[in-house]
This record gives structure tokens, C-alpha cells and sequence, in this order.
């Protein structure tokens, strides 16, 4: 009796599971409306950037705008001048509510227009949500702010150029839109949102957002975390290892080094 | 997808043949010239994109490894005063931690990149200056060298030996053959120490010359000091840079080393084939070219007007 209780139970369990597993939801990069390729990124030993590859289902005769959006926090930046004939930095500036990485493509690229003020998306929206605090003059928000993207787009870190192929669904499906970002070797590891909005022939936006991590992984995240974690033994490690190193160079190439 | 690496420290991915590349080069003229390189070393990372701060930093642990098998070479043939060495080790450490210092200071108010460009342009162009003109009459003249210990005579000592011989707690050096005060060499270990902080050099292309006219110390024994104290107050500003300012890329200066390495072993072929001084005035040319482009940096506008506090 006790016996087919038992077996009852891991039935019901397996069947549960089973459902479990089924469930969407789970992983939303992998739903069909946002694919992100690849889902995760790992800054290892080789690192040097990477190719993100999004695609997205869209209703016919609608726009689409894929954007990928790094973590807000205050910049604290450095204004260069001339003093004495010579460029160095003069004055602190901090940007506030900045992304460290924004990323936008668009069907149409009007929507990403500068020029346009109501626009919820690219260049001309980062601008709505930034603010500048420091040494700098009433009415030099609009400089500082182009000067704060030429710095990232210097960096690969901002863009708003990429263009988005729209793909005809096999089998009937709805459309598809795709885009690739190269996300810069620059890219610090952390948790990135990849949205997905879609723009309806009546003006109605919907949105879809998946999570895209970046880490570190492997040698990098072990030095990183030694470097900054256990300050003192990275520093006797590298001279350790350095020491190590010359002496075994001295003795594979008989050399006496140098200063 | 092996042709970069990515710096840990530097948060970026480099190429990893214009790291070779470079540690190549500057092993290569490191060969060629008899110099340890670390004075051009940091002004070629920085233009290869690799922040100040952390290029001098990790130029100073690659000199770390690089002058560690001249040490030993040198203390197996019995070339290094270890008197003097001390000294200029006490010097080195004590401005090796003010210059680590320093650089901290200034990565918090914004202008260490700037510091440490302009340090590069007075010390290289006063030191590839005096090298330009000195080789250069060397060329025309065809003096013939005079050993700089006798050239004041016995009996008539010059203004600079008589400040010397005044100096207090006066001590022989037998090593050296040489009577001072411990006061010059801590001076002199001080100024090569906050070099090395601020440029991420060893040093040696000042303290070979100073230890030569200045301390007036036999040129064997010079190079295996200098050597010795270069080792410590390298270790020393490596361990002071990893703790302060974070700012050590072990990654980068191993392959420096590696580059370097591979590099001077053919320097030091060509540089049996060349004459004295035509090696002189190719190296200070080198070194002008290098001061020129640093000083050109700062004097045109730079194409973004912003940059991050402290470096990246």
C-alpha cells in the first residue's frame, strides 16, 4: 500500500515537472518575438569585441527600433583647454542618468533622428534624460552633450547607425527584422537590455526586453578580481612572475636584460 | 580570433602582434644601443591606445623581469656595489612612494595623463638633446674620450668636487673607489624613484650618466649598481602602483617582455656593425622624434574634448 503511495507520488512529480519544463517564460531571449545571438557574453583571455545579432518578429507595415541599453550611472569626466599653450584638462564635468552603452537601429531612420524632439528613441532621447553638473556655463548642455558622444562613439560605445534588415518569414509567418551591433572590446562586464520596440501603423508602441549578460570569465576575471580585491598580493604576484619570467629569459637567451 | 588579447587591467583588447610588435622594437633599439628602452616604451603604449597610467605602470613591472637577469649577471661577476646600491635604494623607494603618490593626486584631480606627457617631453628632449649635440661634435671633432674621473686634475679640485667634499657623513665606497656623503646617492635614488612612478621607466638613462659624472663611479660598477638599484625600485613601484592606483597590467608586461626579449637579440647583432657614434645620434634622433610627437599631442586640440577623470 505504502509502496503504490510512493510510486504515486514520483509520478505526479514527474508530470509536474514535465509541465515545468514546458512553461515559457524561462528564458525570454530565446522567445521567438527576440532572438539574441549569442545570449551571453564572456570576456575571456581573447576578447576583442563581439558580433550581437537580434532578431525580432514585427507586424506587417509596422517600424521597429532594437536598442541596447548598459547600465545608468554618473560619469565623471575631464573638460580639456588650453593653458599656456598646451591642451590638458581644466574643469570636472559629471554626467548623470548616462547609459555605459547604447546601441540603436531602426527600420526607418528618422526615428532615430536627432532633429526629432519627440522621438523616444536614439540620440535626440539620450539627450532628454542626461544632465550636467561642474564647471560649465548656463546653455553649454547642448556642446557638452555632443562632446559626451563623440567620447563614447570613440569608444564604440555609443551608436545610433546601424541599420535593420527586414527578413520575410518562411512558412507565413509574421516578418522578421534583424540587426547586428558590434559591442566594442571596451564593453565592461555587467547586465545589458536588449528592447525591442514596435512602432503600429496607428502610432501604438509595443515593447519587448530580454537581458544580455556580460562577464568575465576564465584568466581576465581571475587577474580583475585579484587586482582589485587583493591589491597588495596581485602587486608582490606580478613581481613574482616578472622576476620569474626575466631569469627564464636570461637563461634561454643568455641576455643581461636591460633597465 | 587569437590576434587579440584583452588587458585585464587596461579594459581593453589589443592586438597582440602590435604588443609584440612594440616590445619587439623597443627591444630591438634596447640591443642596438645598450639602453633599457622603458623611456620609449610608455610613449609607444600610449599612442598604441594603452591609458598613461597604466602603461607606466606596467612598463615598470616589465622592467621588473627585464633587469632581473642583468642583476644576477652582474652580482655573479662582482659588479655591483652594494654600499652605494643601498643608498640609492633607500632614494629609490622613498620617491618611488612620492611619485606613486604623486600620480594618485593627480589621477584624482584629473591631470595625470598630462603629467606624465610633459615629464616625457623635458626629459626626453633635454636628454636627446645633450646627446644630439654631444655625438655630433664628437662626429666633427674626433676628440679622443677622456675617463671622466680624471678630468679634475690632482691638484686643483673643481667647484662641483669641493661641493662635493663638503657634504656631511663623508664615507668611502670601496667598490667604487669613491669617497661622498650618503646624501647624494639618497638624492639622486629619490629623483630616479619618481621617475619611475610618473614615467614607468627604470631609469637608467639618467642614473648611468649621473653615477658616471656626478658620483664619478667606474663604468662597470655603474651599469651592475644602476642595474640592482633599477631592480628594487621597480619592484617597489610595481607593488606601490597595484595597491594605490590599480593601474599594474601583468598581462600587458608579460608580452612586452616576450617581445622585447626576442627583440634585442637582434639590436645586439646590428649593433657590433655600427660605430659609437653613429649609434649616439641615431638613438637621441629616436628619441627627439619621440619627444616631438608627445609635444605635437598636446599643442594641437585633441579630437575629443572630453576625457575620463583619472584616466580610464
Amino acid at each position: 500500500m505504502a509502496s503504490r503511495g510512493l510510486c504515486g507520488r514520483i509520478i505526479w512529480l514527474f508530470l509536474g515537472l514535465l509541465v515545468l519544463a514546458g512553461l515559457p517564460g524561462g528564458a525570454p531571449a530565446a522567445s521567438p518575438e527576440l532572438l539574441i545571438t549569442p545570449e551571453q557574453i564572456d570576456i575571456g583571455t581573447f576578447f576583442q569585441g563581439v558580433q550581437v545579432q537580434i532578431t525580432g518578429e514585427i507586424p506587417k507595415g509596422s517600424e521597429a527600433v532594437v536598442e541596447i541599453i548598459g547600465g545608468t550611472q554618473a560619469e565623471h569626466l575631464m573638460r580639456k583647454g588650453r593653458r599656456l599653450g598646451l591642451w590638458m584638462n581644466v574643469g570636472e564635468i559629471e554626467v548623470h542618468h548616462a547609459p555605459s552603452l547604447y546601441l540603436a537601429a531602426a527600420t526607418d531612420p528618422r526615428l532615430l533622428s536627432p532633429s526629432r524632439n519627440e522621438t523616444s528613441w536614439g540620440f535626440a532621447a539620450l539627450k532628454k534624460r542626461l544632465s550636467f553638473s561642474g564647471q560649465m556655463q548656463a546653455g553649454e548642455e547642448v556642446q557638452l552633450f555632443q562632446q559626451f558622444l563623440e567620447l563614447k562613439e570613440s569608444e564604440g560605445l555609443y551608436d545610433a547607425s546601424t541599420k535593420i534588415q527586414r527578413i520575410s518569414s518562411s512558412g507565413g509567418g509574421p516578418p522578421l527584422v534583424r540587426t547586428t551591433f558590434w559591442l566594442s572590446g571596451r564593453v565592461k562586464p555587467g547586465n545589458y537590455r536588449v528592447c525591442l520596440s514596435v512602432i503600429h501603423q496607428d502610432g501604438k508602441v509595443a515593447q519587448k526586453c530580454a537581458d544580455l549578460p556580460v562577464r568575465a570569465v576564465g584568466f581576465p576575471a581571475l587577474l580583475s578580481s585579484l587586482a582589485y580585491q587583493h591589491e597588495a598580493l596581485y602587486g608582490i604576484l606580478a613581481v613574482v612572475i616578472a622576476i620569474v619570467t626575466g631569469y627564464l629569459m636570461g637563461l634561454l637567451f643568455g641576455g643581461k636584460g636591460g633597465h | 580570433m587569437f590576434s587579440s588579447l584583452y588587458l585585464p587591467i587596461a579594459g581593453n583588447g589589443v592586438n597582440i602582434l602590435l604588443l609584440l610588435g612594440l616590445g619587439g622594437a623597443v627591444g630591438f633599439l634596447s640591443g642596438l644601443f645598450g639602453v633599457g628602452g622603458g623611456f620609449l616604451m610608455t610613449p609607444l603604449l600610449i599612442m598604441a591606445g594603452i591609458p598613461s597610467t597604466v602603461a607606466a605602470a606596467s612598463d615598470s613591472n616589465q622592467i621588473v623581469a627585464a633587469s632581473t637577469s642583468g642583476s644576477y649577471a652582474h652580482y655573479r661577476l662582482g659588479n655591483v656595489d652594494f654600499k652605494m646600491g643601498l643608498l640609492l635604494l633607500l632614494g629609490g623607494v622613498l620617491g618611488g612612494t612620492l611619485g606613486v603618490q604623486l600620480i594618485k593626486m593627480l589621477r584624482a584631480l584629473g591631470n595625470a595623463d598630462f603629467v606624465i606627457k610633459i615629464t616625457y617631453v623635458l626629459m626626453l628632449g633635454i636628454v636627446g638633446l645633450y646627446m644630439f649635440v654631444e655625438s655630433l661634435q664628437s662626429l666633427r671633432k674626433k676628440v679622443p674620450e677622456i675617463s671622466p674621473g680624471r678630468r679634475a686634475e690632482p691638484g686643483r679640485p673643481s667647484l662641483y668636487a669641493r661641493l662635493i667634499q663638503a657634504l656631511p657623513w663623508q664615507m668611502h665606497f670601496d667598490k667604487s673607489g669613491v669617497t661622498l656623503s650618503p646624501i647624494l646617492p639618497i638624492l639622486l635614488g629619490i629623483l630616479v624613484g619618481i621617475l619611475a612612478a610618473i614615467m614607468g621607466v627604470g631609469g637608467g638613462f639618467i642614473m648611468v650618466p649621473v653615477m658616471v659624472y656626478m658620483l664619478r663611479m667606474p663604468m662597470h660598477v655603474v651599469v651592475g649598481t644602476s642595474l640592482f638599484q633599477i631592480l628594487f625600485t621597480c619592484i617597489n613601484v610595481t607593488i606601490m602602483q597595484a595597491v594605490s592606483n590599480h593601474t599594474v597590467d601583468l598581462v600587458l608586461a608579460i608580452v612586452l617582455l616576450l617581445g622585447s626579449t626576442i627583440g634585442a637579440q637582434f639590436g645586439v647583432k646590428l649593433s657590433h656593425r655600427l660605430k659609437a657614434d653613429q649609434l649616439k645620434i641615431l638613438l637621441a634622433s629616436i628619441v627627439l622624434v619621440v619627444m616631438v610627437q608627445i609635444l605635437v599631442g598636446l599643442l594641437l586640440a585633441p579630437g575629443v574634448m572630453l576625457d575620463y577623470k583619472g584616466g580610464h
